[in-house]
This record gives C-alpha cells, sequence and structure tokens, in this order.
C-alpha cells in the first residue's frame, strides 16, 4: 500500500528543519558532521570497497598483488571494454535503451581488418570506413526509435543481432586480423607506465563529464533524460537529442572497435555479444557512485576497472575461464541493487 | 467509555535522522463523524496517514486503538483494514478497463470453491454495498464511462465494502486522502452527501483536504497539524470560520490577497494579441493582455479553456491563431515551444511534477534550465550565476529551504510550485501564462504566488492567469474573461466571487444540455 502523496518525509523534514520556528540549537553540530559523512559515504563508498577488496587479494597473495605489473594488467587492458560502456552511457543519459552498440562495435572490429588485411586498404581509410559504417548503425536505430517511435528494446534487440550477422558475412564467419606496427602503436604506446589506449578512455570519460555538467547542451541532454516533457516545455529539441544520442553511442562503438584492432590486432565477429554484459554492468555500477542513482561517466570509468580488480585478483589467484562471466554478470546484479538501495536511501534519509 | 471512538492514536511522534517531523500528535475520530485533518504542506499530514496505514514506523510510546482494541505498533495494513479501516487515495486507483463491480470488489473477489470467482456473487456484493450507501450506479457501467463524481462514488464504496457480508452495517472508518481534489460545484456536493450518510448510518471518515470551504461543509470535528504539532485537536467545526481555521494553520493572521488597484489606463498600449486562437476542444478566441495587466480566464470544467494556456504557448499544436508580442509574432498552427519561447510567452503548467519541474534534479538545475543557452556559452556555463539566481529567487518567493542544489523532489509542494514560477519569471517574459498555479498548495504558499504574480505584472510582464478558482482570479486579476463552449470568450466584469461564478454558469447556460 503506498500513498501517492508528493509530500514525503523528506519534505516535512526540510520544512520543519529550516521553519520560521526557531528551535534550540543542540545536536545541530553532530548531526552536520553525520550529514557530511553519510554524504561522503553516499558518493564514494565504492571506493572503500575497491581498496578493501585489493587488501583482500593482497592479504591472500602477499607480494604478488600489490605490484606494478598487477595494476598494469587491470588498468592496460580494459580500453575497448571502456569506450563501449561509454557508447551505452550515451543513450542512458537521455533515458534511451541501446542493446546494439556491441554489434557495432562488432561491425568496427570487422571492417578495419577485412578491408585493410584483405583488400589491402590504407588502415586509415578503414577506420573512417568503419566509421561511417557505424554511424549508419546509429542513424538506423534513431529512424526506428524517434522517427517511428518503435520501442527501443525490440529495435536494438534487433538491430544487435543485425549487426552481428553483417559483421558475420563480412569475415566469412573467420578471425580476422590486421599486422600493422605503426597503428599499434597509437593505442600500445607507454606513456607514464600504461598504455595510450587507457589515457584515451581516461579523457573520453573526462570529456563526456564536463560536457554533461558545464555546457548547455550536456545540461539539456541531463534534462531530456530526467524529464523529456519538462525539457521538451523548455524549448529543448528532444528528438534532435535522442536521436543524435544514438549516434554518439555508434560512433563511440566504432572507436572500441577501433582499439580492439589496435591492440590485440584481431576479431572474432561472434564474439561481440561477450562484451554487451560487462559494459553494461560497469555503467550500472557507475550510479552506485559520484552520483548516486545516476548514469554518469566517472563512475564509469571506476566501474570498469572495478570489475577488472574483482577479475584479475581471482585469476591470480588461480580460478579462470568462468570467473569472469560470473563475476561481470553478479556484479551487474549487485551494482544494480546498490545503486537502487542508494537510492532510496537517499530519498528517505 | 458508552461507545469506544472508532480510531484513537496518543502520544504520536516521528523523528526522521535528525528532525522530528511529529511531535505529541493525537487525533480521534468517533463513529457517525466526518472528521477533517488539515494543515500546510510539511505539516506533517502525509507523515500521519503513512504511520496510521503502517507505511511508516513511528517513534516508540505511540498508542493506535481501533474500536477501543489495542494495535500493535507498527501497525500492519492488513491487521487495519480488517478491523474496517480504509483508504481512498488521491487518485482514486481507479482501473479504468474494468466494470463497478470489478472495480468495488478488487483485493476480495467473491470465489467459487474451486478458486474460481464467482461474477455473480460479486455483482450482488456491489450492488448491496451501492445499496447500503445509497448510490444509484449500475454495477455493470464501465468506469471509464462514469463521471467525476460516479469515479469517486465507486472508490468510497470499494473503501466501504461489505466485507463477506460479517461486517456490521456501517462500521467502519474511511480515509479520504485529498480524494476529492479534482471535483467541484455539483459533484462535490454529491460526494459529500455520501459521506454524509455514511457518517448518520454510524460509519466514520477521517477527511484530508486543503479546501477550507470543504472543509466546513462537510466536516463536523477538525484536527489541524502545524509544524508537526496539534494547532487544533478535533475542535467542533460549526464554532470555526474559514478564517480562524486558515489562522491555525499558518500560525499568523492569514492576510488575505489584496485587490489590486485599476492599472491606469495609458498602459494599454504595448501588449500581447491573440487573435482567432482555435484548437481541438476550442473554439475560435481573440484577446490581448496589457503590459502590466493581470488577465484571467476561466470557464467550467471541461468546456474546453483548460487547452488554451497549452494552444498559446505551443506545448499542443493549435488549429489556427496568431500571436504578437513585442518580441515578435507567432503562427500558432505550426509553432514549436521554441519559437513561442523566442517570442517571450512562457507558460507555468498545472502538473508540476510532470510537465514543469525535473523532481530529481535541483533547485538551481531547474530554475536555469530556460536560460542555458542565452547565459552560458556554448563550451561552458558556470555554476555561479545558477547558484546566484536560485539564491535570489529563493530569497524574493520565500522557498525552503534556501539550498539551492537541494533536489525538487524534497520540496513540499507549494514551494516546488514556486520554484516553477521562479524558473519561467528569470527568462524575462513578455507573456507569462499559468495554468492553475495554486492546486494543492497550502494557504502560505498560495499568498506567496499570487503575489508574486501581482509583482510580475508590476515589472511589466503581461500575464495570463487560466484558473478554475473564483478566489484567486477576483484578488489577483485586472480582468476576468468567461470561456463559454458556445459563446466563446466574455468579458465576466465580476468583482465578487459570487458574481464570477454566477457568470460562470449564465455563460455556459446557452451550452446544449446541463454542465456535467
Amino acid at each position: 500500500m503506498t500513498m501517492s502523496d508528493q509530500t514525503g518525509p523528506a519534505a516535512d523534514e526540510r520544512d520543519n528543519g529550516s521553519g520560521a520556528q526557531p528551535r534550540p540549537e543542540g545536536p545541530r553540530p553532530v548531526s552536520a558532521i553525520r550529514g557530511r559523512l553519510h554524504w561522503l559515504g553516499s558518493r564514494y563508498a565504492l571506493i572503500g570497497v575497491w581498496i578493501l577488496l585489493a587488501a583482500v587479494y593482497e592479504g591472500l597473495m602477499p607480494h604478488l598483488f600489490l605490484q606494478a605489473s598487477t595494476a598494469q594488467a587491470i588498468f592496460g587492458s580494459q580500453s575497448p571494454l571502456l569506450f563501449l560502456a561509454i557508447a551505452a552511457l550515451c543513450t542512458f543519459v537521455v533515458g534511451e535503451f541501446d542493446l546494439s552498440f556491441a554489434g557495432v562495435m562488432g561491425m568496427s572490429a570487422t571492417i578495419i581488418p577485412v578491408l585493410s588485411g584483405l583488400h589491402h586498404v590504407n588502415i586509415a581509410l578503414a577506420c573512417l570506413i568503419a566509421l561511417a559504417a557505424c554511424i549508419a548503425c546509429g542513424v538506423i536505430n534513431a529512424f526506428f526509435i524517434v522517427v517511428l517511435g518503435v520501442s527501443s528494446l525490440i529495435v536494438t534487440l534487433g538491430t544487435a543481432s543485425l549487426y552481428l550477422g553483417i559483421a558475420e558475412l563480412l569475415s566469412n564467419q573467420n578471425t580476422v586480423s590486421v599486422t600493422d606496427n605503426a597503428f599499434a602503436q597509437v593505442a600500445l604506446h607507454n606513456f607514464l607506465g600504461l598504455p595510450l589506449s587507457f589515457w584515451y578512455g581516461v579523457i573520453l570519460c573526462l570529456g563526456f563529464a564536463y560536457l554533461l555538467k558545464w555546457t548547455p547542451i550536456g545540461r539539456h541532454i541531463i534534462f531530456v533524460g530526467a524529464n523529456r516533457e519538462v525539457a521538451r516545455l523548455a524549448g529543448i529539441n528532444v528528438n534532435r537529442i535522442r536521436a543524435g544520442s544514438y549516434i554518439a553511442a555508434s560512433i563511440v562503438a566504432a572507436l572500441a572497435g577501433i582499439m580492439i584492432i589496435a591492440t590485440v590486432g584481431g576479431f572474432d565477429p561472434t564474439a561481440s555479444p561477450s562484451y554487451l554484459l560487462p559494459a553494461l554492468a560497469a555503467v550500472f555500477l557507475g550510479t552506485a557512485i559520484v552520483m548516486p542513482g545516476q548514469f554518469n561517466p566517472i563512475g564509469t570509468l571506476f566501474g570498469i576497472y572495478f570489475l577488472e580488480t574483482g577479475i584479475i585478483g581471482l585469476q591470480l589467484l588461480g580460478y579462470s575461464g568462468w570467473v569472469q562471466d560470473a563475476f561481470y554478470g553478479g556484479g551487474l546484479v549487485a551494482a544494480v541493487s546498490v545503486a537502487h538501495l542508494v537510492r532510496n536511501r537517499t530519498r528517505t534519509a | 467509555m458508552p461507545v469506544p471512538a472508532r480510531l484513537t492514536v496518543n502520544s504520536l511522534s516521528k523523528t526522521f535522522g535528525s528532525a522530528r517531523v511529529l511531535t505529541d500528535v493525537e487525533l480521534t475520530v468517533l463513529p457517525g463523524e466526518v472528521h477533517g485533518l488539515a494543515g500546510q504542506n510539511g505539516s506533517g499530514k502525509s507523515t500521519l496517514i503513512k504511520i496510521l496505514t503502517g507505511l511508516y514506523t513511528p517513534d516508540p510510546g505511540a498508542s493506535y486503538e481501533v474500536d477501543g482494541r489495542a494495535m500493535r505498533l507498527p501497525v500492519r495494513w492488513p491487521d487495519v483494514h480488517a478491523a474496517g479501516i480504509s483508504v481512498v487515495h488521491q487518485d482514486l486507483g481507479l482501473l479504468d478497463q474494468l466494470t463497478v463491480a470489478e472495480n468495488i470488489c478488487v483485493g476480495g473477489y467473491p470465489t467459487s470453491r474451486l478458486g474460481r470467482i464467482d461474477g455473480r456473487r460479486r455483482d450482488a456484493l456491489a450492488a448491496r454495498t451501492l445499496d447500503r450507501l445509497g448510490v444509484t450506479l449500475a454495477a455493470d457501467a464501465i468506469v471509464a464511462t462514469l463521471t467525476a463524481a460516479e469515479r469517486a462514488e465507486v472508490a468510497i464504496a470499494r473503501a466501504m465494502r461489505d466485507q463477506n457480508g460479517d461486517q456490521d452495517k456501517g462500521a467502519g472508518l474511511i480515509i479520504l486522502d485529498e480524494s476529492t481534489r479534482a471535483l467541484s460545484g455539483a459533484d462535490l456536493d454529491r460526494v459529500h452527501q455520501l459521506l454524509r450518510r455514511i457518517a448518520a448510518d454510524g460509519g466514520a471518515a477521517l477527511m484530508i483536504s486543503h479546501s477550507l470551504p470543504e472543509l466546513i461543509a462537510v466536516t463536523d470535528r477538525i484536527t489541524i497539524l502545524r509544524d508537526g504539532r496539534l494547532a487544533a485537536a478535533g475542535e467542533p467545526t460549526a464554532e470555526l470560520t474559514e478564517q480562524e481555521i486558515a489562522r491555525l494553520m499558518v500560525g499568523t493572521s492569514v492576510a488575505a490577497v489584496t485587490r489590486r488597484p485599476e492599472a491606469p489606463a495609458s498602459v494599454h498600449r504595448d501588449e500581447v494579441t491573440v487573435t482567432g486562437l482555435h484548437g481541438a476542444h476550442l473554439r475560435e478566441v481573440s484577446f490581448s493582455v496589457a503590459k502590466g495587466e493581470v488577465l484571467g480566464l476561466t470557464g467550467l470544467p471541461g468546456s474546453g479553456y483548460e487547452d488554451l494556456p497549452y494552444l498559446l504557448t505551443g506545448a499542443r499544436k493549435a488549429a489556427g491563431g496568431e500571436l504578437r508580442t513585442s518580441a515578435g509574432t507567432v503562427r500558432l498552427a505550426r509553432a514549436s515551444v521554441a519559437a513561442c519561447l523566442r517570442a517571450g510567452v512562457v507558460l507555468v503548467p498545472e502538473r508540476r511534477d510532470r510537465d514543469g519541474l525535473a523532481f530529481d534534479l535541483s533547485v538551481a538545475d531547474n530554475i536555469s534550465l530556460p536560460v542555458l543557452r542565452g547565459r552560458g556559452r556554448p563550451w561552458f556555463v558556470s555554476r555561479r550565476w545558477q547558484r546566484e539566481d536560485a539564491e535570489t529567487s529563493a530569497r524574493d518567493l520565500d522557498i525552503r529551504p534556501r539550498t539551492p542544489s537541494i533536489l525538487i523532489k524534497e520540496l513540499s509542494g507549494g514551494n516546488q510550485q514556486k520554484v516553477l514560477l521562479a524558473k519561467w519569471m528569470n527568462t524575462g517574459p513578455a507573456l507569462l501564462v499559468l495554468h492553475e498555479p495554486t492546486q494543492a498548495v497550502d494557504i502560505g504558499a498560495r499568498t506567496d504566488i499570487l503575489r508574486q504574480i501581482q509583482r510580475a505584472a508590476d515589472s511589466g510582464v503581461s500575464v495570463l492567469l487560466v484558473s478554475s478558482e473564483p478566489e484567486d482570479l477576483v484578488a489577483t486579476c485586472d480582468r476576468v474573461l468567461v470561456y463559454g463552449r458556445e459563446v466563446g470568450l466574455r468579458d465576466a466584469r465580476a468583482t465578487t466571487t459570487d458574481e464570477l461564478i454566477d457568470m460562470i454558469y449564465a455563460t455556459n447556460a446557452a451550452t446544449a444540455g446541463s454542465p456535467a
């Protein structure tokens, strides 16, 4: 039994807290500190969990876990996944839903080696062609969802499979690869102990966070995600932003494909669906940090490396193969539950 | 004790974190009475109801009795419900596609031995309940086809349903949580009569309402909360006037909003003109609003005038019409919201939760939304002016608390409405269109909002106030137009609320059929 009244306990509390009647100043300072701690706790608890996780692993494997090589393994290998998670975030922040981003990434990661390796096209040109193809994928998603108004879940579930099929067709269902050392250096060149691809990911996240927080278009995006009708009545072109989000998602997914080819050198087109869940897990995990209950790029950045820390630790302990799937899946459920609880707490606390 | 009270709550307090929301509240509802519960937004009313229905746990020390039997706290809703207490929510909670009988019996369908719903017994139970309440409604009518008053009756009948026939006639307590908000005029009277009948049969009702005339008209006694404390504990309503109730709610004497002095004739120059506006439910109308004028617009509910604010601001597509302001001319048939905004026309919509504000974002974010593009650079919007604007607005409109970073959903309804007003005033509009700006806000906030509307006009804005509240219109507007479905707009020339109400009915009397 729920009550459908707008004035919740929070409203009551706020009005009383600063109401017209002066109240005896008693427990104020203490509760202010507690409030501050609660504020910190609700935003950065996940970092505490992360440190705890590292400490537990170090305890289990003394002098093995907290090493530079482990850090390199954690931070050096995940940039395609980070790009992919940001691609997912592009649609989630405007309140849309996209399941096809992994398929789009697969297209990009297939087109580049097919053109460059089999047809000897210049690698830069191959990347541009892949990017154009992926933008077309985004336009197709946007057309069906925004122009025709079909459910985004159904459209992107369908196009995810469609793009996967096209990638398999292009590659004849074979693993395709590229050997171009200069191209690999674009991603793998070492900078401050970590490959450039890591820094690209960080820059992308920071840039996206800046866009959302400090630019008019970013604020408009946030409002479209928070309440579409309010945004529309404020004169924002809501459909343009929705369509733009699908196209932006496909561009970032294309970049994720480029990162895969640059760092790994090849791609198995049938593997793209396996990238879907880890990216989603990181995005949802990100809602439990920095801005609790909201999709945000910095949170996603933490989410990716938090999950990778857990997996690398388990792998060092000797578990392998199944660990990755289990950890991503379990992590997703745990993350969404945590975010849900945090959101409820901030509502009633 | 000869007859135990239907519901007795004593020493009830509730603390959230460090904030005390209710302090030592008591409430007694007797059999055979309609009991009013009043208080401003944020007075603790909703929290009290949530404790009564078991959603919240009160602080230790409270007692809760139904018909003289003590309940264990926190109460469990099934226990309370079994003891005869039921709730009618604000939105009534009806399923439109189902029949009256199906709606009445939801949650307690009579079943056959195999567990199948027994349709005949269900319809009989519904008919018996309706009959007992003196309501004439066909049990097999589809709820979507009913009038507003009939829908309210169905919701009340559901709450007063016989519990498998073993409940005493007339027993029970019905809690109406602002359930009559959507009703007015004859519809409201009908529901009030039903409540009086329930009370006369020995039942009891606890009625939460924002409307003072309603509380006076229908309740026997009234309990008033102010800042989480009792301001009146079951005072006989007959001994109170509206003014006195208002004073108990607010704590100080409410200065009624005074009527503005007539605007000098010389201002009728720079004006906003609307010509030939018509839409799907609105016949063609033309009017103009002078600079600095508050023009009121009203009509009978459902006559179509409610569409006007949205057609005028591009929120809905008009069939035709033209809007002219000093900032430009807009053809409304193909106008977008953006085009209307460029002409300086802004809308404070009725549904602040759905159309007005993003509840999960902060006050500062919401207030700055319409001016982000104009005041920020494409690559950078400073947070400072957003915060400062929000602080200024909070001071001007007395928005509480004055924290720009607080989320909208944490504010009370009246404060949300003030934020919504501030958001659009900040854009420096030529024409401010408001739709029901005082709906479901308390008296204090209502006064603030109406005063702010007048201040906006004084600063040179043309204001169009579209409202179904005759008192607001008479108090605030320089001129009031009344819309009739057959005759279009008529100047009301009313100086009192009664005259205006008469005019609204007179303008619509020409309409074929009786006003529903």
